[in-house]
């Protein structure tokens, strides 16, 4: 088979404009490289002999080859304090928000979803009694979601190995994991209660109204893979899932957000974070 | 001829040949160029460097160039106060009136020349002729 | 350890809304609003509930919900509900309007022909933008007529603009035209241009 021309620059542009505003994902220049390879790989795999034939079954999302394209940049591996800048924020500043004026015993609530195979509800556990001041005042309830099923059963489990706990300092490891053999670890078990993991489809209205409001959401690199109408509807079942005054992080690494108008933007110094508005007067 | 020294601006339009032909002009007359789409996405990109001027569109996906600047304006940081220079499609007085609402600085119609663009540009960025 | 797991249901779970959605689309609360427009969301029987709230609707949150809603329904009388948005004079109404009709290509086509006509021009340039989401051949055509007629500079550029990422090569000679038509609007030529090389570059055989 004839190798296909090298793709243009206008064209790594329009693909890449393309690509951003039905996803969100972004491709700078830095990473031009590895889309001019994913495109000649697509282009191989689908019989593609040109960029405008292979383009056009991108636009038209052929055989799901929007999902196909971007899974290449999409980083799959979860570990312990991943997006650490996130964890930062929780602490410094949204959860500085999420108490003032309320009492104690109200239950700080926050939730991960999709949660995976559990690195980050327990990073968040670790994180909160590592770094926050006031973990001793609150209740916290922290609640894992995932639609698919076997990794909440390995999430509940709480075994990790090297590569997942790789971010973690000895010392962490050495007082919140017990070792077993073959390079495994399990947390412990009061960090395991501390969790709660349930199967939630973050499109299903029903479904995650069962969960409750939160104060904080972590919602990361989900809704890049959503189509536009079911990224509205996982957005306003978000919405309602927190508190008025909540907020909602997302995954900033990939993608711009794709999250809707209904929530506010907010800078702070580790993080951007999305807030539903505190009840409005009258 | 402008001397921009390495003046940041940020043009945010979701039509790409727009920002092409602003890329295109402030570029040569020596400005920095970062681009966005719409507004949300100005919003996330201006916690990265310094930025001198904004470049903003009207009619955008997801948020228009209006609402950006009011929660742009609302915010208690320094990139708050940015300049911000509204060219948009509508001629009418209520539409410069609402730029001027929004928090914007000068009000241009399209279709801009690149002159005209530039003149303003270095204006609003405190560059003398 | 102060980290305590709830046995769940501590929190209180979302309310859903029971009675008369309808109803209380008109009349609840913005809470309620929101909850009765999500409940009729994708429902064909709700398009006019759905559409009469939008039109007196408020609360930009509960438009969007409202908008989310006729969206998923998605057929053409949905759509019509919807554009009169367009010609708002608030952007973000606008924008709104424009963010779900773009969901809904198949039941836009049929108001895209009458909006790239419109007597407004602000109308005329949102409609092209909206062609975008049509297979290529029938933006293709639908834009090339709109720039082969239309006066307003900003109407045929963005009319380009879309031409330019999914134009096919029957749009060249509608580009030329364009270009000579505003030779003295220098963004416009500069765009034809651009559109011209883009399609020209595409031009080698497409494969099945």
């Amino acid at each position: 088979m004839a190798d296909a021309a090298p793709v243009t620059e206008d064209e790594l542009r329009r693909l890449s404009e393309f690509l951003y505003r039905r996803t969100g994902m972004v491709f700078t220049e830095s990473k031009r490289y590895y889309v001019q390879r994913r495109v000649s790989d697509r282009m191989a795999v689908t019989g593609a002999t040109s960029f405008a034939s292979y383009f056009a079954r991108l636009r038209s999302d052929i055989a799901g080859e929007i999902e196909q394209f971007i899974n290449a940049f999409t980083v799959n591996e979860t570990y312990f304090y991943r997006e650490e800048h996130q964890l930062q924020c929780l602490t410094r500043d949204l959860l500085a928000e999420r108490t003032r004026r309320r009492p104690r015993s109200d239950a700080i609530r926050i939730w991960s979803v999709p949660c995976s195979t559990g690195e980050e509800p327990y990073s968040i556990a670790l994180w909160l009694l590592e770094n926050w001041a006031q973990v001793d005042a609150y209740d916290i309830e922290i609640v894992g979601s995932d639609i698919d099923t076997r990794v909440l059963g390995a999430a509940a489990g709480g075994v990790f190995g090297r590569r997942a706990l790789m971010r973690l300092t000895p010392d962490l490891v050495g007082r919140y994991f017990e070792p077993l053999e073959d390079e495994h670890w399990r947390i412990l078990q009061d960090i395991r209660d501390s969790v709660r993991f349930t199967p939630i489809n973050l499109v299903e209205t029903a479904e995650t109204r069962t969960q409750g409001k939160f104060d904080v959401i972590f919602c990361r690199n989900v809704l890049i893979y959503f189509d536009d109408a079911s990224r509205r509807v996982a957005a306003e079942n978000l919405y309602e899932n927190l508190a008025p005054g909540g907020f909602i992080c997302l995954g900033h690494t990939e993608s711009m957000s794709r999250i809707s108008p209904l929530f506010d933007v907010r800078r702070f110094n580790d993080a951007i974070v999305y807030q539903r508005p505190e009840r409005p007067h009258g | 001829m402008v001397d921009a020294a390495g003046k940041r601006v940020l043009v945010i339009d979701d039509a790409n040949l727009v920002r092409r032909y602003y890329r295109d002009a402030l570029e040569r007359a020596g400005f920095e160029v970062e681009e966005a789409l719409n507004g949300l996405e100005a919003l996330e990109k201006l916690q990265d460097a310094v930025t001198d001027l904004l470049i903003v569109d009207v009619n955008m996906p997801q948020m228009d160039g209006f609402t950006f600047l009011k929660a742009l304006r609302r915010q208690d940081l320094p990139v708050a106060a940015i300049p911000a220079l509204v060219i948009s499609t509508e001629a009418g007085a209520q539409d410069r009136d609402a730029a001027r609402m929004a928090g914007g600085n000068f009000y241009l119609v399209k279709p801009v020349s690149q002159e005209l663009l530039i003149e303003h540009v270095s204006m609003l960025c405190g560059i003398g002729p | 350890m102060p980290l305590i797991r709830r046995g769940g249901g501590r929190s209180p779970p979302v309310e859903d809304n029971g009675s008369d959605p309808e109803r209380l689309l008109r009349d609840g609360t913005s809470d309620q609003r929101w909850a009765a427009a999500r409940s009729l969301a994708g429902q064909p029987q709700a398009v006019d509930a759905l559409g009469g709230a939008l039109s007196t609707e408020s609360d930009a949150r509960v438009r969007e919900a409202i908008l989310t809603g006729l969206a998923r329904i998605g057929t053409p009388a949905s759509a019509e509900a919807i554009v009169p948005l367009i010609r708002s004079e608030k952007a973000d109404v606008r924008t709104a309007a424009l963010d779900a009709l773009r969901l809904m290509p198949r039941a836009l086509e049929a108001h895209l022909t009458t909006l790239l006509k419109d007597a407004e021009p602000d109308v005329r340039v949102l409609a092209c933008d909206l062609a975008r989401e049509l297979p290529p051949p029938v933006a293709t055509r639908l834009l090339c007529a709109l720039l082969a007629h239309d006066a307003e500079a900003n109407a045929c550029a963005a009319a380009v603009e879309v031409l330019a990422e999914c134009g096919e090569a029957s749009a060249l000679q509608a580009l030329a035209a364009c270009a000579e038509r505003f030779a003295d609007v220098p963004f416009l030529v500069f765009s034809a241009n651009i559109a011209s090389e883009r399609i020209r570059a595409q031009a080698p055989a497409r494969d099945g």
